[in-house]
């Protein structure tokens, strides 16, 4: 699995970051970037043994951590946890606020911004 | 596609400029909630100044192209420029105390490669219940149930400002919060 320069400058362009901020935001130097796009594959050795010993790419075997209804469940007793131990005034601010925590601090203060200034396009 | 976004590379520039001069400032209001993980919309950042006197301030404004424009009348103090006029001072804050001390209790955040200093949710809501506007009270609800879920969770992005989580430690001594 190569990593997909393209693809990269592409959501870059969609969320009106520079690459260079990008890299600057998530600590990567320019170096290790450039290093990795030139890379026949970013996985590691033993990955790549493991897909060539059974035959197959290492996409057949690897997989995202949760399911989406595994993440939903994790989601849901985490705001059943909270309601324990708060009385809270709707589920609903806590689930989205768990979500927006996910996100780096300048996305969450992108989308209240958004949402403030082009409702239109919600 | 870039230039429809909000806040971009021109605003984060602006910011930037202000922590390079070291201008004392934090972000407060609904942005500074944002910032710590409230769903709520806003429409500009509240910059809390310590001191609008401040010589950074203008050299940052120059350095984007922006201006300043003082308190005229009865019109507060503002600045002009593409590149700040999402931007809003603040001149004084009701219910908490004064800069210096609300500094003490910030919380750095990270906006790119740079910290900004936010006021700590905790206090964003005391400010929202002292000044007791309409707008300020609708929002109190969805404040407190971040303050409780930050509280829980310690925010996977933003570690959980001292002051929420005394404030979380003071709440549990005290029992649950009424329902409102």
């Amino acid at each position: 699995m190569r990593l997909a320069v393209d693809k990269v400058k592409k959501l870059c362009a969609e969320r009106g970051v520079s690459l260079a901020a990008l890299l600057r935001e998530a600590e990567v130097s320019r170096n290790a970037y450039y290093t990795l796009s030139r890379k026949p594959s970013v996985l590691p050795r033993s990955i790549r043994a493991l897909a060539s010993g059974l035959g197959v790419k290492p996409s057949t075997f690897l997989e995202e951590r949760d399911s989406p209804s595994e993440d939903a469940r994790l989601l849901i007793g985490q705001i059943d946890r909270i309601e324990r131990f708060h009385r809270i005034h709707d589920r609903d601010n806590v689930r989205h606020t768990l979500l927006l925590l996910r996100e780096k601090p300048i996305d969450r203060l992108r989308r209240a911004l958004t949402r403030g200034q082009r409702p239109d396009i919600h | 596609m870039g230039r429809d976004l909000i806040f971009t590379e021109k605003e984060a520039e602006f910011l930037r400029e202000l922590v390079r001069q070291k201008v004392d400032f934090m972000i407060v209001g609904l942005s500074a909630a944002a910032l710590q993980g409230a769903p709520v919309v806003t429409q500009d950042i509240d910059l809390w100044f310590k001191d609008l006197d401040q010589p950074g301030i203008r050299k940052a404004l120059k350095k984007v192209g922006g201006s300043y424009i003082p308190s005229i009348a009865l019109n507060p103090p503002m600045f002009e420029g593409d590149s700040v006029s999402l931007f809003d001072i603040v001149v004084h804050m009701h219910g908490v105390a004064e800069f210096d001390e609300e500094k003490k209790h910030s919380i750095k955040i990270p906006l790119g490669r740079i910290k900004v200093a936010v006021l700590a949710l905790e206090r964003i809501i005391r400010s929202k219940e002292a000044t007791g506007r309409d707008k300020d009270k609708r929002v109190l609800p969805v404040l407190l149930d971040v303050l409780a879920t930050v509280g829980k969770t310690g925010g996977k992005r933003v570690s959980p400002p001292s002051v929420v989580v005394k404030a979380e430690a003071a709440q549990r001594t005290r029992g649950p919060r009424a329902r409102r």
